[in-house]
């Protein structure tokens, strides 16, 4: 899941490693250069192991001591990481350079090239996952592969959706938006029904969401065909998608003061000031944090573009991915693969740590195969998010420059609302950026537009 | 150094080991490691290097990188501009402080002195945390009371949120640096105030003409730490960035080399970022003594 909203704050004391540490972190290049899976595969242990697991997923001791009472061989041992991008993977990238570290961690789909850049994770197929991939998501399967490897092992995805407040639309008279453009229609409507109101919110410092947008409409921003890299950050699908967000801005219909789920945005939610919110389906969890809102929220599927691209898309979820320092690999394979897929292991991890969608076409979990009374007594996880999972864009990959390249996408949103330039006339130059970005990074690439 | 033994040639070694050993293994080695990195660029076979990583000779390469980064530039404008205003503000309410403080009509002085002294007690995440939510909406009883009175004010906008940091740090800082003056006060010995007050010198005459050239060391050196201290600003925008849109990921130097770093794990600009930082906070600290230094008699 995405925790990113008040406990990525805490994990801001992590990443006070300073500059010092800079130098300290840049021994990776060099000293890592073979890569672990060159190496030979790691024997298990013959005596018993203790294996830790750095995530940002509250409670999961609570989930490794299910596993843990069984296997005494094999003890897991959860450590809180920080949140992802706000420290979490400065840690494990700092601890990779250092040659230290965990066993097991927490990676994004997003993040897995990033960290297979710096030859940080194990090729799983090589501890025997090729048995196992029957087990999971075909379509989650194709985003931790390359080649004919397997880098982390699916744990939950974010098959979008359209929360949003049953009440307020009502009263506005409108109904959930099946198309964008009826999605722009419904923003006009909130706002007129109140200035201070807005439908949905936009993280400008996150432009995550977007990314999303684009997905679902068709794009591939990154192909390879084996060794170069092809960049389409200007091709027909992000334009309309561009185009559709410079419509919104133009009109002023998002709220970009906070984004989603952070402290001002649930205040704003808590008092009306926000109507919805189209994201992975672990938002369930964080909505239930909406003060005095309890059964006046519900789901509708994302909207949708009329002759072009997939139903839904997929924001945030998560990997377990064994690091390339650690001493384990088939060890923690084992309890990573018990994890994912045993129902009381995915139970207990969305209940205790709020997961996302559950990995495992066989179980989606016992709370989730029944009306929830929070969302008015909707069965939405059956309605909406089954079948969001299963309309996504298949040929869709996570680029190796995942955080630059938002970084990149921030800094168009921001300059949209300061000096009004338009996205869809930044595409092209945002492309140039992204290709000089891969290639100061020693890659093969080229752009498809520019 | 004829008369000392072999012993007492060895104490003063002996003595400041604990201190060398440190100093060495954790600020010297990283700046000459952090040096070499910011000479060496990355080279990778493959997608994503699973063919192999070597690292290279790259001269100037990452230097230039740096500089040619529009986002970098920007941030070493924004800190000037944040010393030019702050660090002047700071420096004078402290002195103003500490003067008001150690004057003879001063009421409760120590108790003023705890006060103020109390918020750099505070580490800088936890204050900053403190601060963003008295400046976000919905929950900033400022926000909510100024929006009463008819006053609009967005305290995280791109305009302002600079200035929002500003508040924190000098919130933070002020009662440290009055401590030190206050320190330079005090030892300025009683026959001196004496000497004034039988010249016929009132308190503002005795603050300006007495008080205000002897505490002068004091003031330059405060005032070089700060000016070293806005070259760092770090934590501040880091944690106003969960709620401020204004804050991109290079808001402030040693911000951008931190995301180079451990956001890009691009460490050879990271560390040429890190030395261009070190070198302007060598340059302006220097030409700072110098311009001071040369006023004295």
């Amino acid at each position: 899941m995405r925790a990113r909203s008040t406990v990525g704050r805490r994990s801001v004391l992590a990443a006070g490693a300073g500059l010092g540490a800079v130098g300290a972190a840049g021994c990776s290049v060099g000293s890592a250069a073979n890569s672990v899976n060159a190496e030979p595969v790691v024997p298990a242990a013959d005596g018993p192991v203790t294996l830790t697991y750095w995530a940002w997923l509250k409670g999961l001791q609570v989930v490794c001591d299910l596993w843990n009472k069984d296997n005494p061989d094999i003890q897991v041992q959860a450590a809180w990481s920080g949140s992802g991008n706000s420290g979490g993977y400065a840690k494990m990238f700092a601890a990779l350079a250092a040659g230290g570290g965990a066993d097991i961690a927490q990676v994004e789909f997003q993040m897995l090239p990033s960290f297979l850049l710096q030859n940080g994770l194990v090729d799983l197929n090589r501890y025997g996952f090729g048995d196992l991939t029957g087990d999971y998501n075909p379509n989650d399967l194709s985003r931790v592969s390359v080649g004919d490897g397997t880098f982390g092992v699916p744990q939950d995805t974010g098959p979008m959706g359209f929360f949003y407040r049953r009440d307020l639309l009502e009263e506005i008279g409108v109904n959930a938006p099946a198309t964008w453009e009826e999605w722009l229609d419904v923003a006009r409507a909130v706002k007129e029904s109140d200035p201070s109101r807005r439908l949905e919110s936009f993280n400008i410092n996150d432009p995550g969401n977007f990314t999303s947008y684009c997905m679902q409409a068709g794009a591939d921003w990154f192909t390879n065909d084996g060794e170069t890299w092809t960049v389409d950050l200007a091709g027909e699908p992000t334009r309309m998608v561009a185009d559709m967000m410079d419509t919104a801005f133009d009109e002023d219909l998002f709220n970009t003061a906070y984004g989603a789920f952070t402290s001002g945005w649930f205040a704003a939610a808590a008092n009306g000031s926000i109507a919805s919110v189209i994201t992975g389906s672990w938002g369930d969890a964080l909505l239930t944090g909406v003060g005095g809102t309890e059964g006046l929220w519900a789901v509708a599927p994302m909207p949708t573009w009329p002759d072009t691209g997939f139903g839904s898309a997929t924001l945030g979820g998560s990997t377990a991915a064994v690091l390339a320092t650690s001493q384990h690999p088939a060890e923690a394979l084992q309890f990573i693969h018990w994890m994912t897929t045993a129902p009381e292991a995915i139970d207990a991890l969305i209940e205790n740590s709020g997961t996302g969608w559950s990995s495992s076409p066989d179980y989606i979990g016992r709370t989730r195969e029944e009306p929830s009374e929070f969302f008015g007594g909707q069965n939405y996880n059956q309605e909406i998010f089954v079948p969001a999972a299963q309309a996504q864009n298949p040929d869709w990959i996570w680029s190796p420059i995942y955080l630059e390249l938002n970084d990149l996408m921030s800094n168009l949103f921001r300059k949209r609302g300061s000096s009004g330039t338009r996205l869809g006339d930044s595409l092209e130059d945002l492309e140039r950026e992204a290709v000089t970005i891969m290639s100061d990074k020693g890659l093969q690439v080229r752009g498809a537009n520019t | 150094m004829r008369g000392l033994n072999n012993a007492q040639k060895r104490a003063p070694w002996l003595l400041l080991a604990p201190f060398l050993t440190l100093f060495l293994l954790t600020m010297v080695l990283p700046v000459i490691y952090a040096i070499g990195q910011s000479f060496t660029k990355v080279e990778r076979t493959g997608l994503f290097g699973e063919g192999g990583i070597s690292s290279s000779f790259a001269g100037l390469q990452n230097y230039e990188r740096a500089l040619a980064d529009d986002a970098f530039l920007a941030s070493v404008g924004r800190v000037l501009l944040f010393g030019i205003v702050q660090v002047p503000v700071m420096i004078l309410s402290v002195t103003v402080l500490a003067l008001l403080l150690e004057s003879a009509s001063a009421k409760w002085p120590s108790f003023f002195r705890a006060a103020y002294f109390i918020p750099y007690g505070i580490p800088g995440v936890i204050a900053s945390i403190l601060w963003s939510f008295l400046y976000l909406p919905g929950f900033s009883p400022i926000v909510a009371g100024l929006d009463k009175l008819g006053i609009g004010v967005d305290f995280l906008g791109e305009g302002t949120v600079l200035w929002s940091i500003a508040n924190i740090v000098t919130w933070t800082y002020a009662g440290y640096n009055m401590l030190i003056v206050i320190a330079q006060l005090k030892a300025i010995p009683g026959e001196v105030y004496e000497a004034a007050k039988v010249d016929g010198a009132g308190p503002l005459r005795v603050a300006l003409s007495v008080q205000l050239p002897l505490i002068r060391p004091a003031l330059v050196l405060t005032t070089v730490f700060s000016i070293i201290g806005t070259l760092q600003l770090f934590a501040e925008p880091q944690v106003l960035r969960t709620v401020s849109s204004a804050i991109d990921a290079k808001y402030t130097p040693n911000f951008a080399a931190y995301s180079s770093a451990f956001t890009y794990s691009d460490y050879g600009v990271a560390s040429a970022q890190a030395v261009l930082i070190a070198l302007a906070a060598f340059v302006l600290s220097f030409a700072f003594l110098r311009l001071t230094g040369r006023k004295e008699p």
